[in-house]
């Protein structure tokens, strides 16, 4: 009986393979599986080839938290309907340049402007002409072939607790002084964020310079955090006084308990400015549809400026646009708006230096 | 036997090894791809990493691999043999419940207890790598104890009573005769465990290790060097090589099959100080890998449905969930047959079927990301070739994404099969073949029905693995797919861990049910032998 029983088994799973496999091929020709709940991402399959209809764009995203209302707000503007998948920054990249002219994407959205740069090097970004764009956003905050375009600038500043620290450092040197020894928490290198703070330093200070700078913290035994949410923490918890984080978690972290004893401190004010880092967006080469990816990059750089900047505490990238009232009520600053074109370039640097330093 | 039979079976057999090379082929390519990028190495970059980073990553990950194996063979099998020998307070119950670690992803234990560490640690001592050694042990141990478990419930008292006669006491009986017996299970699912902790980018971040693992997406996200990721993967596949020939090694010329007859072995009451001790060894191992995280998860979800964060921005608990599943029910069933075609297909074959067997589960040795890049660079080959039909692609479809986890986790399929028909006792699959049964017959009737539960089991470890896989969904999948893990991805990468409340539990829930279906296989399979 159990002989059978098991015969039986093993048939059902294999006719039930060649149904599921039949079925896997369909909805690769046919599409039109219905997706999400609310219709965050598509409504057809990625198999389809890429339609003209002018009423989708497909974004591909390495930024992702709170994207969706901002799509949504542009599908209420323009009747154009967005499908978008998220992902880390290099990894869509590399479909992207894998794809190549099969590439369903239209948009590609990053988190960070050497993830961009790098795939404007791949060649899978179109340089677009558009006054709208180049009134928008200025030129520092843009490519200089115009393929691809920052929407939101995020600061990389030096924080501080309240209640601990009365001096502190304003210069990301300042960070390796040996009066904050064991008293610093840094993200680790595998991060962008710390890649690109350090291709910053290259670029304004030079590699051997940036390389002393970059040893100095290391001297200082820092404590490695992989979250800038966990380093404000920690430095409010006492594990460490001062630390290097962007703005805006404090942004949200200030929305949860306005008494948040952690201070902003705005770096090399004196000089070049605070490190900024971009979200970017750009149209793909092979866009099947470049109309409506256009059209998108569009909005997001004038009418979704402020919604796209809010929704995570950034601060615009068209200047003539307001920042969020909390992140305002940090004060002006300086930023290194300088480097933001080149980070991409000198990012493979960034590392080198990082590893020679024994940075974690 | 005619001359016309013999050809006709010379041919059956020929096809049967094309269709055994093709699938080896087509599983191994997306590996093969990434592999011949070292056929230009690139010295410079292996001289720079030589003097900075990679011996600190080799140092890493043997630690991390010394530990994690000591840790997982010992409290696996340890774990194995109170329950199976011993009778205590809640002991069936406890049977079961220590397999169900299977079902709580390493990230997310990893980032429960990180969390929940952090205050009374301190947050630079709870970045260690034998806190990240210890969270690795505890989702990864059940792999040694059910091999384990399944090594000792198929042992005879007989051989232990022998041993007695013989004057050795039930310890010195463990010590000489049980656990020799039971060695090549308990290397089995080390081998398991150790390609788990090689390959693991997830859980060895959030504790700051950097592994050789970790190292090839530092090298090729960083700095999109592709060779130099690549030629790191192969030093990766290198140690995995490694482990599976010091595993065949335990496992040696040892053959262990289930006679006909059998007696259980004898359940030992325990009393007094020696109850309580196990139940609470039992039941503390328990609580801190599943009670616990399984008590703060459930917290922070209510919190979520407090604060209204019981949707991501693609959808519901529901809708990850059914695509959860709908790749996961895929992928094991294709994993599935493969797995059974492969084993049926290899299981006489020679030298040339071990290599085959090597190729077609080289995918378990390698990081889920770099698998995923492999696969992503030998589809959008094809899908550029003009060779398919028209206004087909492969990358981001089903398919893609089914094949990529095929290649990943075949090997899981065919570990479990080859082990389970290897069992099957030589005698009855001879008789079969005496009474002139083909091969395929022997296989479909004999072996693969004698087999079942292990089969059974086998997929349920895939299902396991692809419900928790995170790193090529990320970037395969189709628009319209997000799983629960991308959902707990989206929510961790910005330490939001109120967020990746629902979808762990979800995980963890669904993995529940499959490990129960996993013990009752296992059960069943015992009835069907006995």
């Amino acid at each position: 009986m159990d002989r059978k029983h098991a015969t039986r088994v093993v048939a059902a799973i294999a006719a039930g393979t060649l149904v599921v496999a039949a079925c896997g091929s369909d909805g690769g020709s046919d599409g039109g599986s219905d997706g999400g709940s609310d219709g965050g991402t598509g409504d057809a399959e990625g198999t389809t080839a890429p339609t003209d209809d002018a009423g989708t764009v497909t974004v591909y995203t390495g930024r992702h938290y709170g994207i969706e209302p901002i799509f949504d707000e542009f599908t209420a503007d323009t009747g154009i309907e967005v499908r978008f998948t998220t992902g880390n920054d290099p990894e869509l990249r590399e479909r992207l340049v894998a794809e190549g002219a099969n590439t369903p994407a239209d948009v590609l959205m990053t988190a960070d402007a050497a993830n961009v740069e790098l795939a404007a090097d791949a060649g899978v970004l179109a340089s677009v002409d558009s006054a709208t764009l180049t009134d928008s956003i200025p030129a520092e905050l843009r490519s200089a072939d115009n393929d691809w375009f920052a929407l939101s600038q995020r600061a990389r500043v030096i924080i501080a607790s309240t209640e601990r620290v009365g001096d502190p450092p304003t210069t990301y040197a300042g960070v390796g002084d040996p009066e904050w020894k064991g008293n610093i928490c840094l993200r680790p290198s595998t991060h962008p964020y710390t890649q690109s703070l350090v291709a910053s330093l290259i670029i304004a200070e030079g590699e051997e310079r940036a390389t002393e700078i970059v040893q100095s913290w290391v001297d200082n035994d820092p404590l490695y955090i992989n979250s800038d949410t966990d380093i404000y923490k920690a430095v409010a918890d006492g594990e460490c006084d001062v630390a290097i984080a962007n703005t805006y978690y404090l942004g949200r972290l200030l929305t949860e308990d306005p008494e948040f004893p952690v201070e902003i401190v705005w770096p090399e004010q004196d000089g070049r400015g605070a490190h900024v880092n971009v979200s970017t967006a750009a149209v793909t080469k092979n866009a099947p549809n470049p109309d409506a990816a256009l059209a998108l990059v569009e909005w997001l750089a004038t009418d979704g400026q402020q919604a796209f900047a809010d929704a995570n505490f950034e601060f615009p990238a068209d200047p003539d646009v307001e920042p969020n009232e909390i992140i305002a009520s940090w004060g002006e600053f300086v930023a290194d708006l300088a480097a933001v074109t080149q980070l991409g370039e000198f990012q493979p640097t960034a590392i080198e230096v990082l590893s020679a330093a024994g940075y974690e | 036997m005619t001359d016309a039979a013999t050809l006709r079976q010379q041919a059956r057999s020929l096809s049967g090894s094309i269709l055994i090379f093709a699938i080896a082929f087509v599983v191994a390519l997306p590996i093969l791809v990434i592999v011949w990028s070292i056929v230009q190495p690139s010295t410079d970059v292996w001289r720079e990493l030589w003097e900075t980073r990679l011996p600190g990553m080799i140092r890493d990950t043997a630690t991390l691999l010394v530990t994690v194996l000591a840790g997982t063979v010992l409290l696996g099998t340890s774990l194995a043999w109170l329950v199976t020998a011993y009778q205590f307070p809640g002991r069936r119950l406890l049977g079961w419940l220590l397999v169900t670690p299977l079902a709580i992803p390493g990230y997310v234990l990893g980032f429960v207890w990180l969390d929940t560490l952090q205050e009374p640690l301190g947050a630079r001592q709870v970045r260690s790598i034998w806190l990240c050694a210890l969270v690795l042990t505890l989702t990864l141990y059940p792999y040694v104890y059910l091999f384990a478990r399944a090594a000792f419930r198929e042992q005879s008292q007989r051989a232990v009573d022998v041993a007695r006669s013989l004057g050795c006491s039930r310890t010195e009986a463990f010590w000489r005769v049980v656990l020799p017996m039971a060695r090549p299970s308990i290397a089995g699912g080390a081998a398991l465990v150790g390609m788990e902790v090689l390959t693991d980018v997830g859980t060895v971040r959030l504790f700051n290790v950097s592994t050789i693992a970790d190292g090839v997406l530092r090298v090729w996200f960083g700095t999109g060097d592709r060779n130099a990721a690549a030629e790191l993967s192969v030093l990766l596949i290198g140690v995995a090589v490694f482990l599976i020939a010091a595993e065949r090694l335990m496992r040696g010329r040892a053959r262990y099959t289930q006679s006909g007859t059998r007696v259980g072995l004898q359940v030992h009451r325990l009393k007094g100080p020696a109850a309580v001790g196990a139940t609470i060894a039992g039941w503390g191992v328990f609580t801190i890998a599943v009670a616990l995280p399984v008590i703060r998860l459930t917290t922070w979800a209510n919190e979520a449905r407090l604060t209204n964060q019981t949707a991501t921005v693609a959808g519901d608990l529901r809708f990850h969930l059914m695509s959860s599943l709908r790749i996961a029910v895929i992928a094991t069933i294709a994993c599935l047959v493969l797995g059974v075609i492969l084993v049926i297909g290899l299981n006489r074959k020679r030298a040339s079927g071990a290599v085959m067997a090597r190729l077609a589960t080289l995918g378990y040795a390698v990081p889920g990301p770099v698998v995923a890049i492999g696969v992503l660079v030998t589809l959008a080959a094809l899908d550029r070739s003009g060779w398919l039909p028209d206004g087909w692609l492969l990358v981001g479809s089903v398919v893609g994404l089914i094949y990529a986890l095929v290649v990943r986790f075949l090997a899981v399929a065919y570990q479990g099969i080859d082990s389970s028909v290897g069992k099957v006792s030589p005698s009855i699959v001879a008789s079969a073949r005496t009474l002139g049964a083909g091969r395929f017959r022997v296989a479909t009737r004999v072996e693969l029905p004698l087999a079942a539960a292990g089969i059974i089991a086998a997929s349920v470890l895939v299902a396991i693995d692809t419900l928790k896989e995170l790193p090529i969904t990320l970037l395969l999948r189709p628009f319209g797919t997000e799983t629960l893990p991308i959902w707990v991805w989206q929510a961790t990468s910005e330490s939001l861990w109120v967020q990746a409340a629902v979808p762990s539990l979800a995980i963890v829930a669904v993995g529940m049910v499959l490990v129960a279906t996993l013990l009752w296989a296992l059960e069943h399979g015992a009835e069907t032998v006995s």
